[in-house]
């Protein structure tokens, strides 16, 4: 049970959190939604890094969202939590989800390799994207963790534009 | 961690740094800025709070930067 109030319960929890600085709440969406909306990666890449940094974290309310824009399939989903072992993942995916794995809690032993393997699929632009994007998937867990907020289930295509599910 | 920039600066001259690296992508870039400009331009929480709180958590995530 979220310890704060919600600010606006029209809105998904989320940003009805959020919704206590509305210009902080508008503006951090228009950053989160440029993920998504500029097609900066391609989107089945950002989806399921995502929900595995959501695994990391157990972070419930994260994970009962889901992009359904994202060409992440449901045997990917199954397999996840036991990417390293499971055969559903391209060298691509392979690449950023080693990335990611290390984000929420051991980013300093990422390497120099790992971050060359990235490059050898991404440009540096797209580089810089992913990395921005799993800081940003980093801290949406910890605040939907650290404010304890509901799991509230969500299917819909994430954007600047839409709600903040 | 790394001793060298794993992402090269996008603007010609500068080293790599938070912004000339996240330059590489300035749709990014600009809407941060947006973001952590009002962070600290306004709202309910004075500056040495938010500026207290900035560097214990990089201390914590042992940022050097």
């Amino acid at each position: 049970m979220a310890w704060l109030p919600s600010a606006d319960p029209a809105r998904p929890p989320f940003e009805a959190w959020l919704s206590h600085r509305p210009e902080l709440r508008d503006l951090y969406k228009r950053f989160y939604g440029a993920i998504w909306d500029e097609e900066l990666l391609p989107r089945n890449l950002v989806e399921l890094c995502r929900i595995r940094i959501a695994q990391i974290h157990g972070c419930a309310a994260e994970l009962a969202v889901r992009d359904s824009a994202s060409a992440v399939t449901a045997v990917q989903v199954a397999e996840l939590d036991d990417w390293g072992h499971a055969t559903h993942f391209s060298p691509v995916e392979r690449a950023v989800l080693t990335i990611a794995e290390k984000m929420p809690w051991s980013h300093h032993e990422i390497t120099d390799a790992e971050y060359a393997e990235v490059r050898e699929h991404l440009t540096e632009p797209q580089t810089v994207a992913l990395t921005v994007a799993l800081a940003l998937f980093d801290a949406n867990c910890r605040l939907r963790l650290v404010f304890d907020l509901d799991p509230s289930a969500a299917r819909a295509a994430a954007s600047a534009s839409g709600p903040l599910h | 961690m790394s001793t060298t920039p794993r992402v090269s600066s996008a603007i010609p001259g500068q080293p790599a740094h938070f912004g000339s690296v996240m330059a590489q992508e300035p749709r990014l870039l600009s809407r941060f800025g947006e973001l952590y400009a009002t962070f600290w331009s306004k709202g309910v929480v004075d500056h040495r709070t938010k500026e207290v709180a900035r560097l214990r958590n990089a201390r914590v995530t042992d940022c050097g930067f």
